[in-house]
């Protein structure tokens, strides 16, 4: 079926009120009498708070509170296991952990002022390394870990968060039955999600008592019962506002400052603003996990996978509390899997306590570290075997009715084709164009988020209708997304469809934004909200015996016998479904011998992708994606000393620039089958983790070099070529 | 960062004088693009700021006895884009290109980035290979020195309390001569040198051997460094990989890398020999066009 609107590439309406400096993020948001708070952070990694004295910042001319710990409730915060205190307690378990915030109405004297609070510490051992952390008789990060709500049951030493356990058929008969087993092991880096606006909030107490809440938070929903825990306050209480949000990438879903905020205004009656300084935020914001990695693999003689045991540890720092998911892990261990068949597989992964920042989610938790390895395992065994890479996955590629480890069944499976596909487009067959120049794939799939949303249609008397949500953008465009849906069903332009952002005041529930979800659970709340407001107005006009599409006229009709016409859904998709989304890419890289510095000549990505519902948009997530790979693969570390963050501004932390970007060939295999509204699947997540494993296996190609640690700098590949002149 | 008195003299003795009055509090900002950050960061709390930005004349960019004098108010991006440096010197307009970004560089100015000392950026490398002088001002009157000597330490120049920079002075390159700069940037094109090198070569009439050679490193210390044991061994040679080795190899021996985040200190060791090399052989070529454009 043609469509009006889904599918053309509309533009973005909120880019010129962001470029221009218009929109309102949650740090402009600005109230009367507003106060800001700034927080005291630890110096050391591992250390008892032996006194702390406040005098000296609480004569400070200006400054309206001090608060420590012992002026706090004893609570503990988290997202799904509760282990983090509000300010320390008599224990510092990482560097930038909170200890102290002031407030004042001047934030350079709030900062002043957190210079002058006298903390005395006594040194304890620490343990940074996570392999070092599970060892017996390490240090202990948290004294009796199972105790804290939220805890998973299994904890095979005290440091460990969590394990998470995917598992197929019996995996040491099947090594039993493999003609040549593989062995390798790869480590990732501590990466910031790189948005650009720093976590930022406002919290005032209303004369009723009522907490008002602006937050750079992606689920305002889950962000209200999470402060009803944390500041002991009925959910009524409390009201989150929306505002746009500068980036998210899996980052912005935790409370990180709004606690003390809070604490700030009702110490104070005044309303209190914190952001974080952006050296705050890589020192002490949810960045993604490091990992080391081990993969096993067991192949038969004609190249088939029999068997697979992959083993994950994932330094997850001083807190579990960043973590949401209900298994307090990474659900991107699964992907130890990659998109084969394989009948006996057991990957067990571990979420670890060290005293290093908290880590948390980012764009596909978990997946980029495992797609490196496990797609660079892939590589290297293909190469072992003298097979072509491609020809060994195709021995081992998914097909229609495989189960996943993680219990999905799969139908719709275009992993073949993807590949196929990505093949072709980057001409890989193809001789290369000269020395020193090589071509690496990598493939992923990814589900379609799940999740549960409310949305309210109506007509209004200028014949105009209003979509009312309280999901908010990310600044992926959802919010676009949405609107072309609203107008499609109710043949509308889209200029005659805007947004009205709710508060969580006015609905009951909903799931926000996060896991590639939005289009499918907002697009669909809204595609069910506005077929109920079309059969609304049919009805109306049939009444009235106008057509159907003198929108006007039938709202001002209805209004004049006190009657809007409006239509709510509440759309709730509980279980991933059979479908998914494959993704294959092939980089072509060229390694300057003299200094091993590698560059990227061309970049291929292929998705197969349910209906495209706005190609720019869709498109643009593909590219947001790759490029944030391409820095995972090449350039982005947070570094650290001995638990010390040593990269403490984007200065050091780079991202990729507009100049470090290849040319791009992005290939779509559009296929109608998903949940979304008109059959989308997501795309959000889905090009991100195959970049660093394509660009690994390219550079291997090109040079013979195998990086196994991300990011592939030009020295290890340099110092990597050396060795092998040394021992060839 | 801490608040502040600010003043904006029209008149450089004003602005000596304002310095004098407010001794150790008080420091001169221009662009503020590296006293600004250091500020926010607490690295520096001045309590008083003296901004030049008011003084007429001292932006200028401007043909001096055949070089040219950049005064210290001209942005980068000034230099960068002005038809005068492009036209005599074309490796500075280049240098001064490679900067951070053009937001940068419409802020940053030439006196500034001189003053900050710090070892890691673009122009003083190329301002030493090409043989530059800075000019300083102080209550006591004027001097000059040349820019290798203005290095003192990390982040310390050797200008003295109540001192600022007024301009450079770089000389225009000797006939039959070439120079280049070469910006080692392995992890993304907007960043700091890994290692940078700026190298000039003078050629014989007939461009057979090299006459004199100057070279100059950044990023591989606590200050820019001016490589003579490799400059040494050019002098009377003939253009050969066996020469570039040879020069890599006494510039690895003069160098004193710090390991940081963008390398550690025996890859930055490597490549400054490696660049030196790829430098020396842009210079070269150079050279060779301008020998035969004499001849």
């Amino acid at each position: 079926m043609a469509h009006r609107i889904i599918g053309k590439p509309i533009g973005r309406v909120d880019g010129t009120e962001k470029v221009s400096g218009a929109a309102r993020y949650s740090g402009d948001v600005s109230v009367p009498g507003l106060i800001w708070g700034k927080a005291l952070r630890s110096p050391l990694p591992h250390a008892r708070i032996a006194r702390i004295d406040v005098t000296r910042a609480k004569a400070l001319p200006g400054v309206l509170a001090v608060l420590t710990a012992k002026d706090l409730p004893g609570i503990l915060v988290g997202r799904r296991m509760f282990d983090m205190p509000l300010l320390a307690r008599e224990r510092v378990r990482f560097i930038g952990e909170k200890v102290a915030v002031v407030a004042a109405a001047d934030p350079d004297v709030a900062e002043e002022a957190t210079t002058l609070i006298d903390v005395e510490y006594e040194d304890l051992p620490a343990v940074i390394d996570p392999e070092a952390a599970t060892v017996a008789g390490a240090p202990v990060v948290h004294d009796d870990p199972g105790a804290y709500e939220g805890a998973p049951a299994e904890r095979p030493h005290a440091n460990v968060q969590s394990v998470l356990r995917f598992k197929l058929g019996d995996v040491q008969a099947g090594f039993r039955e493999a003609a040549r087993t593989f062995e390798h092991t790869f480590r990732t880096q501590l990466a910031h999600q790189g948005y650009l606006e720093p976590h930022a909030g406002v919290v005032a107490i209303d004369e009723d008592g009522r907490v008002q809440v602006w937050a750079s938070n992606k689920m305002p929903f889950r962000l209200k019962e999470l402060l009803s825990h944390a500041l002991q306050l009925p959910q009524e209480k409390i009201r989150v506002n929306l505002t746009p949000i500068g980036g998210d990438f899996g980052g912005k879903g935790s409370l990180m400052d709004l606690p003390l905020a809070y604490h700030l205004a009702r110490v104070t009656g005044r309303p209190v603003k914190m952001v974080m300084r952006y050296a705050e935020e890589l020192m002490a914001g949810n960045p993604r996990h490091p990992s080391v990695i081990t993969l096993r693999t067991g192949v038969s003689r004609d190249g088939q996978i029999v068997a697979r045991s992959v083993r994950a540890l994932f330094n997850s720092g001083a807190y579990a509390a960043f973590k949401p998911a209900p298994s307090v892990s990474l659900g991107g261990a699964s992907m130890g899997a990659g998109v084969y068949r394989i009948p006996n597989l057991l990957i067990e992964s571990f979420c670890v306590y060290t005293n290093n920042i908290p880590c948390g989610h980012a764009r596909s938790p978990g997946e980029p570290q495992m797609v490196f390895a496990e797609e660079s395992h892939m590589d290297m065994i293909a190469r072992e075997l003298a097979l072509d890479p491609a020809e060994f996955r195709r021995r081992n590629l998914l097909r229609d009715g495989d189960h996943l480890a993680n219990g999905h069944h799969l139908e719709h499976v275009r992993a073949g084709d993807t590949l196929e596909a990505a093949l072709k487009a980057s001409e890989y067959s193809e001789p290369k164009p000269g020395p020193w120049i090589g071509r690496g794939m990598a493939m992923t799939h990814r589900h379609i988020g799940v999740g549960f949303t409310n949305a309210v249609v109506r007509l209004g008397t200028d014949g105009r209708v209003t979509l009312r949500i309280a999901l908010p953008d990310t600044g992926t465009g959802a919010h676009l997304v949405l609107r072309q849906v609203v107008a499609e069903v109710l043949g509308v332009a889209m200029d005659d469809v805007e947004i009205e952002l709710a508060t969580t005041d006015d609905f009951a529930t909903d799931s926000g934004v996060g896991g590639s979800r939005v289009t499918h659970t907002g697009g669909r709340a809204a595609y069910h909200a506005a077929e109920k407001l079309k059969a609304q107005i049919e009805a109306e006009a049939a009444k009235l015996g106008v057509p159907a599409d003198s929108l006007a006229a039938i709202a001002r009709a209805a209004a004049r016998e006190g009657r809007t016409l409006e239509a709510s859904h509440f759309y709730d998709a509980k279980a991933h479904g059979a479908v998914t989304s494959f993704t294959a890419q092939v980089a072509e890289v060229a390694v300057d011998p003299q200094t091993g510095q590698v560059t990227v000549r061309r970049f291929t990505t292929t998705h197969d992708v349910g209906t495209v519902i706005n190609p720019l948009g869709h498109q643009g997530q593909i590219e947001g994606g790759l490029i944030q790979g391409l820095g995972f693969a090449l350039m982005e570390e947070i570094k650290t000393e001995e638990g010390r963050i040593s990269t403490l501004s984007l200065g050091d932390v780079k991202l990729p620039t507009i100049q470090d970007i290849p040319p791009l060939t992005t290939v779509i295999l559009e296929d109608p089958v998903g949940p979304g509204p008109f059959n989308a699947k997501a795309i959000g997540e889905g090009s991100i983790s195959a970049v660093a494993p394509a660009i690994a296996n390219a550079v291997a190609d090109a040079c013979g070099a195998r990086i196994l640690d991300l990011p592939i700098t030009a020295e290890k590949v340099y110092f990597a070529l050396k060795e092998k002149e040394r021992r060839p | 960062m801490r608040a502040f008195e600010y003043a904006a003299p029209r008149t450089l003795d004003e602005a000596l004088a304002v310095l004098r009055e407010h001794g150790d509090e008080a420091r001169v900002i221009a662009g503020g693009t590296a006293l600004v950050t250091m500020m926010r960061q607490r690295l520096v709390s001045p309590g008083y700021l003296v901004s030049l930005r008011d003084i007429r004349g001292l932006d200028r960019i401007e043909a001096d006895n055949g070089g040219i004098r950049i005064g210290a108010l001209a942005t980068h991006r000034d230099v960068e884009t002005s038809p005068l440096v492009r036209e005599r010197l074309p490796v500075l307009a280049e240098t001064f290109r490679r900067v951070a970004s053009v937001r940068i560089r419409n802020m940053a100015t030439v006196g500034g980035a001189l003053a900050h000392a710090d070892p890691n950026q673009d122009p003083p490398v190329t301002l030493i290979a090409l043989g530059a002088r800075v000019e300083i001002c102080g209550t006591d009157g004027r001097r000059a020195l040349p820019v290798e000597e203005f290095f003192r330490d990390y982040y310390e120049s050797a200008l003295e309390p109540g001192e600022v920079v007024i301009g450079v002075v770089v000389p225009q390159l000797a006939p039959a001569s070439g120079a280049a700069y070469v910006k080692f940037l392995p992890r993304t094109a907007d960043d700091y040198a890994t290692v940078a090198v700026a190298a000039t070569v003078s050629v014989d009439p007939d461009g057979e051997r090299c006459r004199a050679a100057r070279i100059a490193l950044g990023s591989v210390g606590v200050t820019p460094i001016r490589a003579r044991g490799a400059e040494g061994l050019l002098a009377g040679q003939r253009f050969g990989a066996e020469l570039l080795r040879g020069a890599g190899e006494a510039v690895k021996g003069a160098v004193d890398p710090l390991s940081d985040h963008r390398g550690s200190a025996a890859y930055k060791r490597e490549m400054a020999g490696v660049m030196v090399g790829r430098a020396l052989t842009r210079a070269w070529d150079a050279a060779l066009v301008s020998a035969r454009g004499t001849r």
